[in-house]
């Protein structure tokens, strides 16, 4: 890995960059116009730098920035012009009261997601602007002049440039936040949780609290942005809490990128760079916004950075150097996965696929028989009694079953049977009105999934759910990670994300998919993606495997694949395998349940199964 | 008589949020995108009938048709160009956020073209109904309210006979439901898509023109009232027409109500306090999970 791959690991590189050049620019240019342009910017950019994390990376979008901008630069201005307090000892103070303040609305209102929190806080600048223009202490519509400044210098140039350079320095403590946490195991989380967060947590991640860390961050970082400003511009006017200044700031973070923390402040420094240009442009504003907010969004969603990286893609493209983000560019020219999927196959020897793809029970391949012989032992799973209605539609009736910790157990019905339902209850995104199930002897029927993936059950989707944008290696690791009890500060320090590669590296190797791992999961052929699926939902090496028909829309010799993988992971875990395809269930599974209308119709071995007349009315007979 | 004044003067308001909301709802329908610019028409509608009525000297009639031909144009030009591109283009947007920073950018756009061309004081359109306002017994309503009232129904009720009992409507319900789909069976969603943008906007520029003599509209009007239309459509789950009427009404009653009885000083704080804590206690019930997932 080359130094500057390296440095953006850590973190460091972004920060470096904005220290650097931020401190030479303020040192140049300080006293003069351009340099107040950059600083009042880079005010901007702290808050930014939180939204690029908060709204940007983890898709949680909450108008709450203005508000808690404004919360920072009253606060600052009220301590300083009330009690005293020089600028910067109201500094920590006004983010540790925002940090509470965060912590108590967002107890509330992250418990809403999705649409929903966009809505509920689209109020909070409505609310604060209707309060703030009514409330005399704070200015009213007038607004708070302070006589404190950011740094006390006796002149005015030292005022400036000191000031300055503490804006800097903030702006490089916001990145340098941002960054870590980005790069960390949590980063990875978080980009699980913007992309789907019923996945999110059923690996594991508490989405909930997730969410709450997220919204104090943005607010925490805002509140920082909104003290440097009324410090370095003297005054707070009622606007920097109210909508429009809430979009201004969503405008400068989806114009420079909303996933990248750099892009993040040059959209910042873009947009009041345009300000202070021209007094046209100032005058204009919301003109040359919307325009280039359309413009930036028309050629590239991930904004100015989106546009970069894509530049210096073509760039590297053009002058034949490998790029250093391999990982994340998607694969175009290809190193046909699902060759490298054959060739490496699971051990696979030809022999032990044609003994499985033979299909009767009697020459089922080695590893069968010995998960077999390995399975039984104490009960694992047991449910018992459950039951649970849609809107007065039974999907499930009493349905009991209890699974040993080793083997492979199929599921099996027509379809509307409740298959997936009866895996939901079990892992714990739907909650069953009636029943138990006991993982161990104890009842885990009121967990939430992510406590459930904590105790053991890993699972697979219907419909294939790995994240887009990321490399295979890196959904993998989503199920490794082990920072799920660990709280989004300690990741600034240490993060543990190459452990989980690590390990996920491991199980996609086990799994033959080594030479695939640093391919962009959307660039994988249907098998290969569900191969992947099933390596994130091993790879933990879970207690209890549910696997949601792993084997739909793969061809006849790719399920064969399948089935001695299926057979291998049976030797280790219990497996509970919901499945259409009746040949694979009764060849690698060695006990078989069959639902029919939300009721259990059948429990017995794959010979009963090829014989009973139930199943055969029910699902041969379709 | 204080409350049925208040009450009056709310669904006179009411009626404008429900009418952007079913605006919102529908136009969401057809095309999955949510629209924050709906106000930003209105505040055009009114400000450049004034603009060409007292200013350069129109008349009336030619204000008003002038002015909700230029609407029509540009928003017309907007789809073909931009939300072509956005939406139908290769490089696809995705997701409904994105798609909705289309419309912020063109509320910006808007507000300040608005800016240049007509200043930054509030104006009104000339009232289209003169005289003093109607009185029964102690309830007031003035005539720019009652004419606002019969645009409000007029418009619904067109709305509601066109979804219903056209096959026009049909096709636009399902244009939203699987636009893959409809398309496949042949219905063209993007001209529905531009024909409802195009409507929409021409109709909240009619409400502009109508309303503002009672409240006078400045640049930035716009944003507020889309705002409120947005919110009163999202408590109608985005895609239902009929809920999103209702909860326009229900804020409006509700703004008038809490600004003549609790404050008029913080009578819309309290109103959007009451609003987002009706979103977090009641999300699933308010339709906003089906909205994320469809």
């Amino acid at each position: 890995m080359s130094r500057a791959a390296g440095l953006r690991a850590t973190g460091l590189g972004p920060t470096a960059l904005v220290l650097v050049a931020g401190a030479l620019i303020v040192l140049i240019w300080g006293q003069e116009y351009a340099g107040s342009v950059f600083v009042l910017s880079a005010c901007y950019a702290i808050v930014t730098a939180g939204m690029a994390v908060q709204i940007g990376f983890s898709q949680q979008i909450a108008f709450s920035q203005s508000v808690f901008m404004g919360a920072g630069a009253y606060g600052v201005a009220l301590l300083n012009g009330n009690l005293g307090l020089s600028v910067l000892e109201a500094t920590p103070l006004v983010m540790i009261g925002a940090g509470i303040a965060a912590l108590a609305l967002g107890v509330v209102v992250t418990r809403a997601s999705g649409l929903a929190l966009a809505v509920a806080t689209l109020m909070l600048p409505l609310i604060a602007v209707g309060y703030v223009t009514s409330a005399s202490y704070l200015g009213g519509a007038v607004g708070q002049p302070l006589t404190g400044t950011l740094w006390p210098g006796d002149s005015q140039a030292s005022v400036a440039v000191g000031g300055g350079l503490v804006v800097v320095a903030f702006l490089a403590i916001a990145v340098f936040v941002a960054s870590r946490v980005l790069r960390s195991d949590i980063g990875l989380e978080l980009f699980v949780l913007g992309a789907d967060e019923r996945t999110a947590a059923a690996m594991g991640v508490r989405t909930p609290r997730r969410k709450l860390e997220l919204f104090v961050l943005g607010c925490v970082f805002a509140s920082l942005g909104g003290a440097a400003y009324a410090g370095t511009q003297q005054f707070v006017p009622e606007t920097i809490v109210d909508p429009t200044a809430e979009l201004a700031l969503l405008i400068m973070l989806f114009i420079g990128g909303r996933r990248s923390i750099i892009g993040a402040v040059v959209g910042a420094l873009v947009i009041q760079y345009l300000q202070g240009a021209s007094s046209w442009v100032s005058v204009n504003i919301l003109v040359v916004e919307g325009v280039v907010l359309t413009i930036v969004l028309l050629v590239d969603a991930e904004g100015l950075a989106g546009i970069a990286a894509a530049g210096v893609a073509w760039l590297r493209a053009r002058l034949g150097v490998p790029g250093l983000m391999a990982p994340v560019a998607p694969a175009a020219a290809g190193t046909a996965p699902a060759a490298g999927l054959t060739a490496t196959g699971p051990t696979a020897g030809p022999a032990a696929a044609d003994a499985a793809a033979s299909g009767t029970a009697g020459d089922r391949s080695e590893a069968v028989r010995a998960g077999e012989a390995v399975s039984g032992g104490e009960t694992l799973l047991e449910v018992r009694g459950i039951g649970k209605e849609y809107g007065g539609l039974t999907v499930l009736d009493d349905v009991s079953l209890s699974l040993p910790s080793h083997g492979l157990f199929g599921l099996c019905g027509p379809n509307g049977a409740g298959k997936s339902t009866l895996l939901n209850v079990i892992g714990g995104s739907v909650r069953a009105e009636r029943g138990q199930v006991l993982l161990n002897g104890a009842d885990i029927g009121r967990r939430p999934p992510h406590e459930r993936f904590g105790l053991g059950i890993s699972r697979t989707f219907q419909a294939v759910h790995l994240v887009k944008g990321r490399t295979v290696l890196d959904n993998v690791a989503v199920s490794c990670l082990a920072s799920h009890h660990a709280s989004i500060i300690t990741r600034i320090t240490r993060s543990h994300l190459a452990d989980a590669r690590a390990k996920a590296a491991a199980a996609l190797s086990d799994l033959g998919l080594a030479d695939i791992q640093d391919r962009e999961v959307s660039s994988l052929t249907l098998e290969a993606q569900r191969m992947v699926e099933l390596a994130r939902a091993m790879a933990p090496g879970p207690r209890l495997l549910l696997l949601d028909e792993p084997a739909s829309g793969l061809s006849e010799e790719q399920r064969q694949r399948l089935a001695v993988t299926l057979s291998q992971l049976a030797a280790r875990t219990c497996v509970l395998l919901v499945e259409h395809d009746l040949d694979l269930v009764a060849q690698v599974s060695e006990r078989i349940f069959v639902l029919s209308q939300g009721r259990l119709v059948f429990d017995g071995d794959p010979e009963g199964f090829r014989a009973s007349p139930v199943v055969t009315s029910l699902l041969v007979g379709l | 008589m204080k409350l049925g004044n208040l009450i009056i003067a709310g669904v006179v308001t009411g009626s404008i949020y429900a009418t952007f909301a079913v605006c919102v709802a529908v136009w969401y329908r057809v095309s999955n995108i949510l629209n924050l610019a709906v106000g930003d028409f209105a505040m055009v509608g009114a400000l450049c009938v004034d603009n060409l009525y007292r200013v350069r000297g129109l008349p009336l009639w030619a204000a008003i048709v002038t002015t909700l031909l230029v609407v029509a144009v540009f928003a017309w030009l907007y789809d073909i160009i931009v939300l072509r591109l956005a939406v139908d283009g290769r490089g696809r947007a995705e997701g409904i956020v994105l798609t909705f920073f289309f419309t912020f950018a063109l509320s910006f756009f808007i507000d300040g073209v608005a800016k240049m061309a007509f200043g930054s004081d509030v104006h009104a359109a000339p009232a289209l109904w003169n005289g003093a306002s109607i009185a029964m017994a102690d309830l007031h309503v003035a005539r720019a309210g009652i004419l606002v009232l019969a645009c409000a129904v007029l418009i619904g009720g067109l709305f509601w006979v066109y979804i219903r009992f056209t096959l026009g409507g049909k096709a636009l319900e399902a244009s939203g439901e699987n636009a893959l789909g409809a398309r496949i069976v042949g219905i063209d969603t993007r001209r529905y898509r531009r024909w409802i943008f195009v409507g929409t906007a021409v109709i909240a520029a009619v409400f502009g023109i109508v309303e503002s003599p009672i409240t006078g509209y400045t640049y930035l009007s716009g944003a507020t009232i889309s705002l409120t239309g947005f919110l009163a459509a999202a408590y109608g789950g985005f895609r239902k027409p009929g809920r999103a009427l209702l909860a326009g009404l229900f804020i409006g009653v509700l703004e008038a109500l809490l600004g003549g009885y609790v404050s008029a000083e913080y009578g819309t704080t309290v109103m959007y306090a009451i609003l987002a804590a009706l979103v977090l206690a009641w999300p699933r019930g308010l339709g906003f999970e089906s909205a994320v997932s469809g």
